[in-house]
């Protein structure tokens, strides 16, 4: 037994390994992305031989797994919320055919959103899937219910979800791990089983009647899993209370604090397996109380299901706010109107208005992410920029570049793999309203990789014509530089066969293929209106410029082989464009805004920056000197 | 004890979380923190929640802080609302605070100390360690009921080895301001 300060994601990859899982996959996003990584340390650790991957999509990433739990081994597979609406296809066929070895489903949900295209809710896809869900609140939490997850699973032979929160996943807890006897399984391989494993409709019916059951079992069995349980005590008489909580997650354990605070206890039922819901148990709480408020994130998960809502509140009723997180600041409210109403006295909130409102008056601007100092995607995206103006339409897609709606170099990014899409859908529209703007869509490596080739076949299929720019950095910056098919390295440093984009790109029956750098801006800029008469020519279509150079955060060695220095000179007249245009975080206005300079603690030296001054005002150090 | 960080993506917020939730848990308090990753590190605000001693939630209500550490003054500023009446601002400034907020932060009990971190760090040749520079100098003044030896000690473990003795020097200048 040990006292180890563990990260959330690191705490559900310790049950992972301790509880012998031997496959885990995934694929990067925040706030999951750490787990597959915890999974490789600990495995190094305690000497355990576990298959680890990156692999190219959630859905990928599931199957792998799922193949796994059907050869008799434990399996896991993580990934963001909405990667699981990537892996939902595979999750609601493989709900009806059940697992072998126990198989663990981990999306973690991002209420804010804080880094996330929607708040949803996962618990509510394992409601629509039919899967179980245990729902940590700490990562101590969340060990625990790893291991319990691979049990549950093996005693109903099903999928099992385990759902935790940014909180929870990026959170940082002095946790008591045991050391736990290894897992010893001998799994037997796969054991085929047509009517299971290769269902057909009529044989999908039967498994979806013993799905069913397995539910009704498991909402037995949760309403004496020690994972739900009453706070204060049960043992306290509160034989009828005028405000009862029901709560689950950080929003749980963030509304216990509020409560102290407040200096008011109240009943609060504290429930971490939120589907199937313990009902008898939900509905013995609330007939002690006259009201109940149910308080979860981020959607309604525990409420949908609560048979009688006579008397309970939440997100239906508008007594939970149905967006953003359920803050500290938002439950200390909530929490202090409900009580008001119950007659209870509440001592005022203790943050000072007057020193939020002196804040206010400052207007401190936002610090939005940017781009780093020499990333190569701005090089592409402000040559395309000056290239194709303002008016071009830009679809992009999601990673690092995502970034570049602060140039402005970003119209739309709207899933994985959408850029492809939505430049095929905005082209065959713009041949019935007239349009003629030109059409640039980008899209990473990792992104193209994970869902860009489907779309590009298609439109080379249908005869779109844009200009796609790949922006191959090497790696899968935003999360962490994770491999993609393309990198020759595993998850756990082993060796890998790379996949080449270019040829996928040829494959998919393109023509017009340029890899290119987009540090060398003349260039780069001739190549991309090439691509653009290409497109629009008789014979043409969609026309594909590789923008090629490694991310500068992972492999500065081209920059250091090449170092150019620059300074703003003195005529800089601060008229600001470069920092609007450019916007490299190491240009920064000076604090009377007369002019630019350069933050010399962050510049990498690249001189890109030269280019983003059209008035000549950035220049090599060594031309201003000499 | 509750502790917000404050500063810029990149400035190591992350590594101060793990250094005093380390030294915490050396002595034997529990910890529960808060990060901000993905993102964030792509230089835009970033926050860590650190509370010391038996919490449940890893968030910090407004006004209930009992010191704002900060590596950015900006971010400073942005923060302040997490201090509690008679808590502790630590902050990487050139200037100080705006006088606009001095005037209510003296009202509240709150104490203020600032030192440019920035320059220790130059003359120590590094500016990643500005993050430990305003720690040493936070824990110091006492605004993290842990000890500067602590911190070290916490650097140390937390390694790598090569990275020490300047973390240990940081950690000193800070203290010594």
């Amino acid at each position: 037994m040990s006292l180890q300060l563990l990260l959330g994601n690191d705490a559900i990859a310790l049950g992972l390994v301790q509880s012998g899982c031997g496959v885990a996959t995934a694929y990067p996003g925040t706030p999951s992305s750490e787990i597959l990584a915890g999974v490789v340390k600990f495995k190094k650790k305690l000497g355990r031989d576990i298959y680890t991957e990156w692999s190219a999509s959630e859905k990928v990433a599931f199957e792998i797994a799922l193949a796994a739990s059907w050869s008799g081994l434990r399996a896991a597979t993580a990934m963001k919320q909405v990667g699981l609406n990537v892996a939902a296809d595979p999750l609601f066929s493989a709900a009806y055919m059940g697992v072998v070895g126990g198989f663990v489903i981990i999306p973690c949900d991002d209420p804010g959103p804080l880094s996330s295209q929607t708040e949803q809710d996962s618990r509510l896809l394992a409601l629509a899937a039919k899967i179980p869900v245990l729902d940590p609140s700490t990562p101590a939490e969340a060990l625990a219910m790893t291991r319990a997850a691979f049990e549950l699973s093996e005693r109903y032979r099903l999928p099992v979800m385990l759902r935790p929160t940014t909180r929870v996943c990026h959170a940082v807890q002095s946790v008591e791990v045991n050391n736990v006897a290894p897992y010893l399984a001998h799994p037997a391989g796969f054991k085929k089983d047509p009517q299971r494993f290769a269902a057909t409709p009529v044989f999908r019916l039967k498994l979806h009647r013993e799905l069913n059951d397995k539910l009704q079992a498991i909402e037995t069995d949760f309403i004496s899993s020690p994972f739900n349980y009453q706070l204060p005590s049960a043992q306290e008489a509160i034989s009828h209370s005028k405000l009862g909580i029901i709560a689950s997650g950080v929003a749980c354990t963030t509304t216990q604090e509020v409560l102290a605070d407040l200096g008011v206890s109240l009943p609060l039922l504290k429930i971490g397996t939120p589907y199937p819901l313990p009902r008898k148990l939900i509905m013995d709480f609330v007939a002690q109380c006259e009201r109940v408020i149910v308080i979860e994130e981020p959607d309604a998960c525990i409420e949908l299901q609560i048979p009688d809502r006579t008397c309970v509140s939440g997100r239906l009723d508008g007594t939970i706010p149905n967006a953003g997180e359920l803050t500290p600041e938002v439950l200390t409210a909530l929490l202090a109107e409900a009580l008001t109403q119950a007659g209870v006295a509440v001592p005022p909130p203790p943050d000072d208005s007057a020193l939020a409102g002196l804040v206010q008056a400052l207007k401190i601007p936002p610090r939005p992410p940017r781009l780093c100092p020499g990333c190569s995607h701005r090089s592409a995206m402000y040559t395309m920029k000056h290239t194709f103006g303002p008016q071009a339409i830009y679809p992009g897609d999601i990673g690092c570049y995502s970034l570049g709606t602060n140039i402005r170099a970003i119209d739309t990014f709207v899933d994985m793999g959408a850029a492809v899409t939505m430049a095929s859908g905005f082209y065959q529209s713009s041949k019935i309203t007239g349009d003629k703007r030109p059409i640039v869509a980008l899209i990473g490596d990792s992104t193209f990789l994970h869902s860009g080739i489907v779309p590009l076949a298609n439109a080379v299929h249908t005869g779109a014509r844009f200009v796609l720019l790949i922006l191959d950095n090497h790696t899968t910056a935003m999360t962490g530089a994770q491999p993609t098919p393309a990198n020759d390295y595993t998850a756990d440093g082993g060796l890998a066969t790379r996949v080449s984009i270019p040829d996928m790109v040829r494959a998919c029956g393109v023509s017009f293929v340029r890899v290119a750098d987009p540090y060398a801006h003349a260039p780069f800029e001739q190549l991309l209106k090439e691509a653009q008469t290409y497109a629009h020519s008789p014979a043409g279509g969609v026309a594909v410029i590789i923008a090629d150079r490694p991310c500068v955060l992972y492999d500065r060695s081209p920059i250091t082989a090449n170092p150019i220095p620059v300074v703003v000179t003195e005529e800089c007249d601060g008229c600001r464009y470069c920092v609007e245009a450019f916007e490299c975080p190491a240009l920064v206005l000076s604090p009377d805004r007369s002019r630019v300079d350069i933050d010399y603690r962050i510049c990498v030296d690249c001189g890109q920056c030269i280019d983003a001054c059209y008035k000549g005002f950035i220049v090599p150090k060594e031309i201003a000197i000499g | 004890m509750k502790i917000i960080l404050a500063g810029i993506g990149g400035q190591g917020v992350v590594f101060a979380t793990k250094i005093i939730s380390h030294a915490a848990m050396a002595r034997g308090e529990s910890v529960l923190a808060s990060e901000n990753h993905g993102m964030s590190q792509r230089g835009g605000s970033v926050q860590a929640h650190i509370k010391l001693g038996g919490s449940v939630s890893p968030l910090i209500r407004r006004g209930t802080a009992d010191a704002l550490i900060a590596f950015d003054h900006t971010e400073a500023i942005r923060n302040l609302p997490f201090i509690r009446a008679g808590g502790g601002v630590y902050v990487n400034s050139l200037n100080g605070l705006d006088p606009a907020v001095m005037g209510r932060l003296q009202e509240l009990g709150v104490s203020v100390f600032t030192l440019n971190a920035d320059a220790c760090a130059k003359e120590l040749g590094s500016p990643a360690v500005t993050n430990l520079v305003v720690l040493g100098f936070a824990a110091s003044h006492g605004g993290l009921g842990l000890s500067v030896d602590e911190l070290k000690e916490s650097a140390r473990a937390l390694g790598p080895a090569k990275a020490v003795e300047l973390n240990w020097k940081a950690l000193e200048i800070g203290a010594s301001q």
